[in-house]
């Protein structure tokens, strides 16, 4: 008997080792590296191992380092507002209001933008966004503009709504559309309205679904680098331009890894955080 | 003259090509318990869900109090309803289910949790006020769904398939449960049902209901004993249905044999007739009787008291008979074996033809 389950484990072992070895190799040993590196020491532009936390104290103590931090983290809850709010109403369309083939053909086209590369779909932006663009050759017919629109913090949210709102859409679309219909003609009987009914009872129905779609444009967002920089045009610097200009200027990756371990620490919060509330269980 | 509290005139609902219900007309009394019956796919749940304004009629109006509900959105009408799955809302503990539709009224939040404990106690679970919905039992979950739709006092309760969810000990509870509240408050039920037993326990009238139209409505008695027609003699599964061509002495030829029915009918029509199946007599001799049937016994299916008999007469014909399990004394009762059923001609019901 015992001896049958340790084949078993053995057996299954083998199917997760090559998991446990990537994740191990790539991710876990990386990331201690990196978190060991923020203690290194960087003499005449060459790093060197040590245990300092120079690093981290001259990071944290900088201005221009929490300038960047809250920039990055308003701009990502925006894009989190924004897409939450423009996708909610498209969701509700497709999960309520048209048939199973229409929505079936719905989530196909919005799986589309994700067959282009996300950085094409940025330089397309450029392209419409631009000062001699076509949204201001547009404008110019009616005698308005231009207007600049690229590098501004308006270029930054385009581009973070091209990488969210797809996949907030989808995310939304498939739990709106998993409610029990019951529930909301439960709601219209008992005296609720069509509006109220979507805020007292659709919600809080699909509340883990709209949470984790949430979650995900907080977390797309607010590490993303090619919207900030080709459409934002990188000043300010948002958190993950900072760790590009901080490697490149003098070669302080230990600088730079501590950067990245505040936006990893507050990439897990702010996850943790949603998903704990989005799960939570009452009484 | 004051017209019924709920009138359904002309009544059509089609979806796509399909007509769910045709020309339906129905009056619903106040303060009257109304079963709808019928087979999956009749339209009793559609009748049921158009009275709710949960489906739109097609034709026709319907009218409550004297009022058109046509074009009434279902949030403007006072008509709650118990769903089959309950509908609770999961996010909402007992009470705050209960709270929901006094809440959309507007009412303030003290007078608001007053009521709803209030109408938790008087079906039995004021105890479990503040419980999560889903730890409770499913007889409780049914009452919090009572208690959710009867809070805000309305004229009239609509029912679909409530209790076809629950076991069959907590069925006849809630039957006594539902019977009782709609007498205590005389307020209109109408309940839409496929269970036999269930229309037959409670309501005041029975509307047997087939493709999408109405077979018959009368008191469960009326049903039982005199069917309208075929489908609702076989839908009402305690009959037994004859058919036979009548002869010249005004007797019907049927496969299980001559038999004598107390009305004059044209001799050579084909004609149908049913026996109540607690209306036939079993007897071990063969009785001084005018209808007699010799007849298997086939099985038997025994539940409380009462005891149906399943018997095979000569050419097939099916023949059921119920009695109570203490009237059978005496008579053995295996499988196989060949008893005297018989049934007196004032027993039997002449189905239209």
């Amino acid at each position: 008997m015992s001896e049958h389950r340790s084949d078993n484990s053995a057996y299954a072992l083998a199917w997760r080792l090559p998991m446990i070895l990537w994740q191990g190799l790539f991710f876990i040993g990386p990331l201690i590296f990196m978190i060991a590196m923020s203690f290194f020491l960087v003499k005449n532009y060459r790093m060197e191992p040590a245990l300092q936390v120079g690093n981290w104290t001259k990071t944290l103590s900088r201005g221009f380092f929490w300038d960047s931090y809250f920039l990055t983290l308003w701009l990502a809850g925006l894009a989190v507002i924004i897409t939450t709010c423009v996708a909610f109403p498209a969701s509700c369309f497709l999960a309520f209001r048209v048939s199973d083939l229409a929505r079936r053909w719905a989530i196909f086209f919005l799986i589309i933008p994700f067959f282009t590369s996300y950085l094409v779909r940025i330089f397309a932006w450029q392209v419409i966004l631009a000062q001699q663009g076509v949204i201001n050759a547009g404008f110019s017919l009616f005698g308005i503009g231009p207007y600049t629109m690229l590098n501004t913090k308006f270029g930054t949210m385009i581009g973070y709504l091209t990488l969210c709102l797809p996949l907030a859409v989808i995310l939304q679309t498939f739990s709106l559309a998993n409610i029990d219909k019951r529930l909301v003609e439960a709601a219209h009987n008992l005296g609720c309205g069509r509006l109220r009914t979507i805020f007292t009872v659709v919600v809080p129905l699909a509340k883990t679904g709209l949470i984790v779609a949430a979650v995900f444009c907080f977390i797309l967002s607010f590490g993303d680098f090619v919207a900030p920089y080709y459409l934002g045009g990188s000043k300010p610097p948002t958190l993950s331009i900072m760790i590009i200009d901080t490697s490149k200027s003098g070669q302080q990756w230990p600088r730079a890894a501590v950067v990245a371990i505040m936006m990893i620490v507050t990439m897990l919060v702010v996850a943790l955080t949603a998903i704990g509330y989005a799960y939570r269980k009452r009484r | 003259m004051t017209e019924p509290l709920v009138v359904f005139e002309n009544v059509v609902k089609r979806f796509g090509n399909f007509e769910a219900v045709k020309q339906l007309n129905l009056n619903v009394h106040e303060g009257e318990f109304l079963a709808l019956m019928g087979p999956s796919g009749c339209g009793k749940t559609t009748t049921l869900r158009m009275l709710a304004g949960l489906e739109e009629p097609s034709e026709g109006d319907i009218r409550l109090a004297g009022k058109s509900l046509v074009g009434v959105k279902p949030h403007e009408r006072d008509t709650p309803m118990v769903w089959q799955s309950l509908a609770l809302f999961p996010f909402l503990n007992a009470r705050e289910n209960v709270e929901f539709g006094l809440k959309m009224r507007g009412m303030d939040g003290v007078e608001r949790k007053r009521k709803a404990f209030e109408w938790l106690e008087r079906l039995g679970i004021g105890e479990f006020s503040e419980r999560d919905v889903n730890s409770l039992s499913g007889g409780q979950r049914q009452r919090v769904a009572l208690a959710r739709a009867l809070v805000t006092e309305p004229g009239i309760l609509l029912l679909d398939e409530p209790l076809s969810a629950l076991d069959a000990n907590l069925v006849i509870r809630m039957q006594a449960v539902l019977t009782k509240l709609q007498r205590e408050l005389g307020i209109t039920f109408v309940y839409v049902t496929h269970s036999q037993s269930e229309a037959f326990a409670m309501a005041d009238r029975v509307v047997i209901m087939s493709k999408g139209e109405i077979s018959q409505i009368g008191t469960p008695r009326d049903i039982y004993r005199t069917p309208a027609n075929r489908f609702v003699a076989e839908f009402v599964g305690r009959n037994n249905i004859f058919s036979g061509r009548v002869n010249k002495r005004g007797a019907i030829d049927t496969e299980a044999g001559t038999l004598h029915v107390d009305r004059k009918l044209p001799v050579g029509d084909f004609v149908s007739f049913v026996v109540a199946a607690d209306l036939v007599a079993i007897s071990l001799s063969k009785p001084k009787e005018r209808n007699v049937i010799a007849a298997h016994l086939i099985s038997e299916e025994f539940v409380g008291s009462m005891v149906t008999l399943f018997f095979e007469a000569t050419g097939g014909t099916e023949i059921k008979v119920q009695a109570q399990e203490r009237a059978l004394e005496g008579i053995l009762r295996t499988p196989g074996q060949l008893l005297y059923l018989s049934f007196n001609a004032s027993s039997s019901h002449v189905l239209k033809y």
